[in-house]
C-alpha cells in the first residue's frame, strides 16, 4: 500500500451496499461537508448498471494537502451489507474501522477480517425506527457514525441536513438530525482509535466540488451554447440532466432526441443557423452519430461533440471506464476532413478545454471532439472555482448582421476558412451541403475534378491552421527525470499522484499529457521522448492506441507500457508499482 | 415580391424529362412568390435522392442534409431560428425509410416547419429499388418477386400521431399543389404535404395517367378538414390492389386534416424564442452557478 504523506491528514472512507440505497448521495454529503471544512476531497463511485441490487460503493479520499486522484486504501468502511465487508477486506488499512449494523450480520462470521480492524457496531435501522424516520435515513445515521468515529464536529452534518431540507418539511430535517446524532453517539461510545485530531481547517481560497461533466457543462454555458442535444447514455447522461436543469435560466434549447443520429444531425442544423451547438454521448451513441459527424466535416459545421468512453464494444460495461476510443475519435467517418480532438485529464481541463472547443469549432468551422471517460465524467473533486475571466468567445469568420454581396459560402481561401454568413442575411444564398460542392455549395458541380480538389484542399488546409491554434501538451515534473511518462486523458490524475509519492521516495518522473490528441503533436512528443532517460506510456486500453500513434507519427517507440482494460481506472498504487518495477 | 423565375439558380434541373419533380419545383416557386417570401426569409432543407437534387435548382439559404436526416437538421434550425420559415423536402425512401423515426417524432412534437414528401413510391436516384411506399406486390430490381410488405401510410401515421396539418398533393396539378404549399407554409406547427410525384423512369405503375384517372379533390366532395376520424378513414386509400381500376381506387388529394392554434413545440421549448447566435456574443455570467457547487 501507498506511503502516507507524513505532513498530511488523510482519511479514506468507503460506503458500500446494495444499489438503490442512495449510497452516492450519502457519500457526496460527506464530500461536501469536508470540502466546506477546509479539506481536499476526491471521490470514486463504482456501481453496476442496475437500479436495485448488485454492489455499489462510494470511495471518498479526504486530505489536508493537494491531491490528484483517488487511492485504493480504506480507513473507514461503512458496510451497509455483509458483502461489502467481504468485497473490500483487501483495501483495509491497519486499524481501519468497520461501521455496520449488528442487526444486518454478525461481523465475527465474516471470514478474513483482519485482527487490526476495529468493529464499530451501530444499530442503524433501530436508530431510524426510534427517530420515526424512513429506511433511507440509515445512511444519515451511518454518516453520523463516521463523524463520531473520527471525532469531527457533528454540526457540519446537521447544518448541511438543515440546509438540504430547508424547503421541505421541518420534521424530516429533525428526523435526519436525530439519526445523525444517534449514529454519532454510538460511534463515540466505541472509541476505536483514530490516528488524527481532525478539525475544520483554514485553507487558501474557495473550493467547488465538481465532476468532469459538470465542469464541461459549466464551460459550455460560459461559452454561449444555445443548443444541446443528446440521447441518454452513461456516462454522458448527467450532462443532459445538467443542461436540462439550467436550460430555462440560461435560455438554451435542450433536446432529448429520439436517437443519437437525430442528436448529431440536430447540432449540425443548429450550427448552420449560427447557434453554438453541442451533443455528447458514449461510444455506442457516437457510433450512431458517425455519418453526421462526417457531415459536419464536409459541410464545415462548427459543432462540439463530447465522447465519454466506457468499455466497449457495443453495450460493453456501461458504468465503468476505459480509454479505448482514442483511435475511434480520430478516425470516425468515411472520407477525410479536418477535426480536432481534445482530451481533458481532470476537471480543470474539462472546463478550459470545453470553452476552447467552441472557439476552435467556430474558427475552423469543423467538428471538435472532447474525448473523456467515465472516471472523469462521474467523479467529483474539490477544485478552486474555475477562472471564468479566462473564457473568451471567438466566433471566427462569421457574419451575423447586415448584408452580403457576391457571397460564396465555400470561397476558396489561403487559410481554408471561408467567411460564414448565417441564413437570414440578405444576399447570403447558399447550400450548406453533405455532397461535395462548389464555392456556392452547389452539389452538381462538386463532381468536377477541379472543384473537388479545390474544396478538399481548402478544407484540409484548416488542419494546418488547427495546428497553430490547438492547446499545447501539458508537462509535469522536472526536466530531467528517471522516467518520462507519456499519457492522455484521465490517466493524468493517478500518474500525477504517483509521481508525488515517488518523489518522496527519491524517484523522479516527468509527465507529458497529450492534451490535443488530434492533430497529433508529433514534434513535441518526439522531443519529449528524445530527451528522456527512459520512457513509458500508460493508457487504459488493450492495444496501445496512444503508443501506435507515437510509432506512426514519431517513428519511435517507448521502453515500457502499462495497460488496463478491466473497466477500472488506474490507481496511483498500480502506477507506482509499475514504475518501481521498470526502474528496477 | 420576387417573381417566380427569380427563385431559380443558375443550374438547370437534371431530372429526367417528364419527371414529377418539375411540377413540384414549379408549384413551390409559385407558392414562395405568392407568399412574398424573400430569399433570406425561408430556409430549405433537403434529404438525399432525386428530390434532393432540387437543392441545386431552387434559390435559398439552405442545407442539403444526409439521406433520411433532413428533419433533425430542420428541427434544430426551426428551434434556434424563430425568424426563418423552415421547409423540408424529403423522399419517400429518405423520409419514410431511414428517416421514419425522425418523421414520427417531428410530427408528435409539432415542430414549426413544412415537410414536403416527394412520394414517387420508388428509389429514384439509386435506380429503381422498392421504397417504403411502393405498392404491395410490385416488382422492382430489389424485389423481383414483388414487394411483400404493405406500403407505409404516411398520412395515417401522421394523423395517428396528432399531426396538425396533413395534406396530399399531385405533381400533375400545379395550381392545386401551389395552394396546398401556401396553406402548409402558413400553418403554425408541423405541416405535412405528401405529394404523388410520378417517377417516369422507374415506376411504370404509378404514372401521371394512372393518377389522372384516379385523383379527385377533397374540397369538391365536401370533406371536412377538421374531422380527424374522417381524415384517417381517407388515409386508408393508401392500400389498394395494384390492378385496381380507376373507379375501384380513387385517390383523394387536398387537405385531409388541419387544426390551428395547437401550441407548437417551439412555443413551449426553453430557449427557442430568440435566435441562438444572440446567446454567444459575450461569455455568459455563470459565477453564481459555479458558486452553487461550493
Ligand atoms: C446512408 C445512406 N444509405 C444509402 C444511400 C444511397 N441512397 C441515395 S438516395 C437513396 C434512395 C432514394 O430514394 P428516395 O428517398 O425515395 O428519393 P428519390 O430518389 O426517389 O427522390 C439511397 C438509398 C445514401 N446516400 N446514404
Ligand atoms: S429517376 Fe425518376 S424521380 Fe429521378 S429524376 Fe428520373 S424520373 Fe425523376
Ligand atoms: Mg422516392
Amino acid at each position: 500500500m501507498a506511503p502516507r504523506d507524513p505532513e498530511a491528514v488523510e482519511v479514506r472512507i468507503k460506503i458500500g451496499g446494495p444499489a438503490g440505497f442512495g449510497i452516492k448521495a450519502a457519500g457526496q454529503t460527506l464530500a461536501r461537508l469536508f470540502t466546506r471544512a477546509g479539506y481536499e476531497t476526491f471521490d470514486l463511485t463504482e456501481y453496476p448498471s442496475l437500479i436495485k441490487g448488485g454492489h455499489n460503493n462510494y470511495h471518498l479520499r479526504i486530505s489536508s494537502e493537494e491531491i490528484f486522484s483517488h487511492v485504493e486504501p480504506v480507513d473507514i468502511l461503512v458496510a451497509l451489507d455483509r458483502d461489502t465487508v467481504a468485497l473490500h477486506l483487501d483495501e483495509l488499512t491497519e486499524g481501519a474501522a468497520i461501521i455496520y449494523d449488528p442487526n444486518d450480520f454478525d461481523i465475527g462470521e465474516v471470514a478474513g477480517v483482519p485482527d487490526t480492524a476495529c468493529a464499530v457496531p451501530a444499530p442503524l435501522k433501530e436508530i431510524v425506527y426510534e427517530a420515526g424516520g424512513i429506511p433511507i435515513m440509515r445512511n444519515v445515521a451511518a454518516l453520523g457514525a463516521v463523524l463520531g468515529h473520527i471525532g469531527f464536529p457533528l454540526d457540519y452534518l446537521t447544518r448541511s441536513i438543515e440546509q438540504q431540507f430547508a424547503h421541505k418539511a421541518p420534521e424530516i430535517a429533525e428526523q435526519n438530525v436525530a439519526c445523525a446524532s444517534a449514529g454519532y453517539e454510538h460511534a463515540r461510545d466505541h472509541e476505536c482509535a483514530f490516528p488524527y485530531d481532525m478539525q475544520a481547517r483554514d485553507r487558501d481560497g474557495e473550493r467547488v466540488l465538481v465532476d468532469g461533466n459538470e465542469s464541461a457543462g459549466l464551460a459550455a454555458l460560459a461559452a454561449g451554447v444555445g443548443l444541446y442535444c443528446a440521447y441518454p447514455m452513461t456516462p454522458a447522461s448527467s450532462l443532459l440532466h445538467f443542461f436540462a436543469k439550467h436550460a430555462e435560466k440560461h435560455d438554451i434549447v435542450v433536446k432529448h432526441t429520439e436517437d443519437e443520429i437525430a442528436a448529431m444531425n440536430m447540432v449540425v442544423g443548429g450550427a448552420f443557423g449560427g447557434t453554438r451547438s453541442m451533443c455528447a454521448t458514449s461510444g455506442g451513441g457516437f457510433s450512431l452519430m458517425v455519418e453526421a459527424f462526417g457531415l459536419a466535416g464536409v459541410s464545415e459545421s462548427a459543432v462540439v461533440v463530447g465522447l465519454f468512453t466506457r468499455p466497449g464494444p457495443a453495450t460493453g460495461m456501461p458504468t465503468w471506464t476505459e480509454q479505448s476510443d482514442l483511435r475511434f475519435a480520430i478516425h470516425a467517418s468515411q472520407g477525410e476532413f479536418p477535426r480536432v480532438v481534445l482530451a481533458p485529464g481532470d476537471r480543470e481541463d474539462a472546463f478550459h478545454l470545453t470553452w476552447q472547443a467552441f472557439n476552435l469549432a467556430d474558427v475552423l468551422q469543423t467538428p471538435v471532439i472532447i474525448l473523456g471517460d467515465t472516471y472523469l465524467s462521474d467523479n467529483r473533486q474539490s477544485v478552486p472555482p474555475f477562472d471564468t475571466s479566462r473564457v473568451e468567445i471567438d466566433r471566427g469568420e462569421i457574419i451575423t448582421e447586415g448584408e452580403v454581396e457576391e457571397y460564396a459560402r465555400y470561397r476558396v481561401t489561403d487559410s481554408g476558412v471561408s467567411p460564414r454568413a448565417i441564413p437570414g442575411l440578405k444576399g447570403a444564398e447558399q447550400v450548406v451541403n453533405s455532397y461535395e460542392h462548389d464555392e456556392h455549395g452547389y452539389g452538381a458541380q462538386g463532381e468536377d475534378t477541379g472543384v473537388r480538389i479545390a474544396q478538399n484542399e481548402k478544407r484540409m488546409r484548416k488542419m494546418e491552421l488547427a495546428r497553430t491554434l490547438v492547446p499545447p501538451p501539458a508537462y509535469y515534473g522536472p526536466d530531467d527525470a528517471d522516467l518520462s511518462v507519456l499519457l492522455f486523458g484521465s490517466t493524468k490524475m493517478p500518474v500525477r499522484e504517483a509521481a508525488k509519492w515517488l518523489e518522496r521516495e527519491g524517484i523522479s518522473i516527468n509527465i507529458m499529457q497529450v492534451v490535443t490528441v488530434w492533430p497529433f503533436p508529433a514534434v513535441e512528443v518526439s522531443e519529449f521522448l528524445g530527451r528522456a532517460r527512459r520512457t513509458a506510456i500508460i493508457e487504459g486500453n488493450f492495444t496501445g492506441q496512444l503508443q501506435s500513434l507515437v510509432r506512426e507519427h514519431c517513428l519511435t517507440d517507448v521502453d515500457h507500457t502499462l495497460h488496463r482494460h478491466d473497466g477500472r481506472p488506474f490507481s496511483p498504487e498500480q502506477v507506482r508499482g509499475f514504475i518501481k518495477e521498470v526502474l528496477g | 415580391m420576387p417573381e417566380v423565375k427569380e427563385y431559380t439558380t443558375p443550374h438547370k434541373p437534371t431530372w429526367c424529362p417528364g419527371c414529377g419533380n418539375f411540377g413540384m419545383w414549379e408549384a413551390l416557386k409559385r407558392a414562395l412568390s405568392q407568399l412574398d417570401l424573400d430569399f433570406n426569409e425561408y430556409s430549405m432543407v433537403w434529404g438525399i435522392g432525386c428530390h434532393g437534387n432540387g437543392a441545386d435548382f431552387l434559390k435559398t439559404q439552405g442545407f442539403h442534409a444526409l439521406h433520411g436526416r433532413a428533419l433533425p437538421v430542420a428541427s434544430a434550425l426551426s428551434l434556434t431560428r424563430p425568424d426563418l420559415k423552415v421547409i423540408v423536402e424529403m423522399g419517400d425512401g429518405d423520409g419514410y425509410g431511414l428517416g421514419m423515426g425522425h418523421f414520427i417524432h417531428s410530427v408528435r412534437r409539432n415542430i414549426d416547419m413544412t415537410c414536403i414528401a416527394h412520394n414517387n413510391q420508388i428509389y429514384g436516384l439509386t435506380t429503381g429499388q422498392a421504397s417504403p411506399t411502393t405498392e404491395h406486390l410490385m416488382r422492382t430490381v430489389s424485389t423481383p418477386g414483388g414487394v411483400l410488405e404493405e406500403p407505409v401510410n404516411p398520412l395515417g401515421l401522421a394523423l395517428a400521431q396528432g399531426a396538425t396539418f396533413v395534406a396530399r398533393g399531385f405533381a400533375g396539378d400545379i395550381p392545386h399543389l401551389t395552394e396546398l404549399y401556401k396553406q402548409a407554409i402558413g400553418h403554425e406547427g408541423f405541416a405535412l404535404v405528401d405529394v404523388f410525384q410520378p417517377c417516369v423512369t422507374w415506376n411504370k405503375l404509378n404514372t401521371f395517367s394512372w393518377f389522372r384517372e384516379r385523383v379527385y379533390n377533397l374540397e369538391d366532395e365536401g370533406h371536412d378538414p377538421s374531422d380527424r376520424r374522417a381524415a384517417f378513414e381517407l388515409s386508408l386509400t393508401t392500400f389498394h390492389e395494384m390492378t385496381c381500376t380507376p373507379d375501384e381506387c380513387r385517390v383523394p388529394i387536398g387537405v385531409f386534416y388541419r387544426e390551428d392554434e395547437v401550441p407548437t413545440y417551439n412555443e413551449d421549448a426553453t430557449g427557442a424564442g430568440d435566435p441562438g447566435y444572440h446567446k454567444a456574443t459575450k461569455p455568459r455570467d455563470i459565477s453564481g452557478l459555479i458558486a452553487s457547487f461550493g
